[in-house]
């Protein structure tokens, strides 16, 4: 068993950066986990993916070889290949939920707007033009001209679902954060020590998320 | 009085978001709501023309009330509109995500017919496909397109694939309906009602979802 193991360590293709899967798995958590969307991460998607395929070539190359300890070898790729997909749809999926929940406000403002890949922009537009499409052929073209709007405000009420940045999230803090956190409306204020595991509203924290002190559970 | 109907969409939304299936369009009472905001329309209008431009509200506070509560009814009506729409299209785009397009909405919720049965019974005006106004029709075959389109950058990861993390590489299932033969790469397997399998879950993922094996333990 061992010298099997030791083989497929040996065997295994040397990876630029190995930390790569344990970041999605970070990212596809926070991502998970706050309310709004955050930016994509292109880079460490890219190269999970190429090697994605050099595995999924790997194992094609060595389809029919028959012999134990190799086919022991190609299942344990197998299942690891099996399961860094699950990482990379749930995390792509997790985010189309998203685009597809607060397309609107995505589409109106333009911080939130650069966090998309160009292909998510895509389709949220295109997503879109085929929402206000249906509205308008099932009802909104026999309405009168000033109450076709998708994006009213009138009444107080607006026709925009925003992101509730003010909703509850767990999160560790990974380094000491020197300025004091203070909650909007409310007199709490505190300060942030290394390893501790808060409760907080999303808005207390979301910069420190953004530069990492801050790691959503 | 105004509003009723409106609110007969709301309710009916609400219903659908509880179903499996998709219940058949309302088309009766959004045209009857639509040609309420019409009249609602049609009589403000009337009014803002006969009082002009330099009404005083404190001196006629009834006039004053009557737009009021019509505009407010107007707008009422249309989010009724909206919202029985928009829980509709959601509940197609998932049926359309979890499918594969048009024919899963053909076949849902008729578990119990067989897939020919549903064919004959899409002449039927109770057939499944009636259940979709011509507007709803378009928009799913259009989503169904963005989402191939959106798929198509990602073919090796499958986005449409379970979103259960995968515990093992094989798994054992049950074949619920004839699905003929398969190819795997440890050969062709022969999908015979009643019969059961040993197999590799990402040659069958699809199967399963279409509901023509069912995953055992």
């Amino acid at each position: 068993m061992d010298d099997i193991l030791a083989e497929f360590d040996a065997g295994a293709p040397s990876s630029s950066s190995p930390q790569d899967v344990e970041h999605l798995t970070k990212f596809w958590i926070a991502e998970r986990t706050a309310p709004e969307i955050l930016p994509y991460q292109g880079d460490v998607l890219e190269r999970l993916m190429e090697r994605v395929r050099d595995q999924i070539s790997l194992l094609e190359s060595s389809l029919g070889n028959l012999d134990p300890t190799s086919s022991f070898r190609l299942i344990l790729v197998q299942t690891e290949l099996e399961r860094i997909k699950f990482l990379i749809r749930a995390y792509l999926r997790c985010r189309l939920h998203k685009i597809d929940k607060y397309s609107l406000h995505i589409l109106q403002t333009p911080e939130v707007r650069a966090r998309l890949a160009p292909n998510e922009l895509g389709y949220m537009k295109s997503h879109l033009a085929l929402m206000n499409n249906h509205y308008l052929a099932s009802f909104l073209k026999n309405f009168p001209e000033n109450l076709r709007r998708l994006d009213d405000t009138v009444g107080r009420l607006s026709m925009v679902d925003e992101p509730d940045m003010d909703s509850a999230v767990f999160c560790k803090v990974n380094r000491d954060v020197d300025t004091e956190i203070t909650i909007r409306g409310t007199d709490a204020a505190f300060e942030l020590k290394r390893g501790e595991v808060l409760v907080v509203r999303y808005s207390a924290i979301r910069e420190l998320v953004g530069n990492g002190d801050v790691e959503l559970i | 009085m105004y509003g009723d109907l409106g609110q007969k969409l709301v309710h009916h939304a609400k219903r659908t978001q509880t179903l499996h299936h998709l219940p058949s369009y309302q088309s009766e009472v959004v045209r009857a709501v639509t040609r309420e905001v019409r009249d609602l329309d049609r009589e403000v209008t009337e009014m803002v023309n006969t009082i002009g431009a330099s009404f005083d509200p404190s001196s006629d506070p009834g006039v004053a009330y009557t737009l009021l509560v019509r505009h407010l009814c107007l707008r009422r009506n249309k989010r009724c509109l909206l919202v029985y729409h928009h829980t509709r299209l959601r509940k197609i785009e998932g049926l359309c995500w979890a499918g594969g397009g048009l024919d899963a909405l053909d076949w849902e919720g008729s578990e119990t017919r067989g897939v020919e049965e549903d064919i004959v019974a899409g002449d039927d005006a109770e057939g499944q496909r009636h259940q979709l106004s011509p507007e709803e029709e378009e928009y799913a075959r259009q989503y169904t397109d963005l989402l191939a389109a959106a798929k198509g950058q990602w073919t090796d990861v499958d986005l449409t694939g379970s979103l259960e993390p995968p515990r093992d590489l094989f798994i054992d299932v049950r074949v619920l309906k004839d699905a003929g033969e398969i190819q795997t790469e440890y050969g062709a397997i022969n999908l015979t009602k009643n019969s059961q399998f040993y197999v590799r879950q990402g040659d069958v993922e699809r199967l399963i979802q279409q509901g023509f094996l069912q995953k055992l333990g």
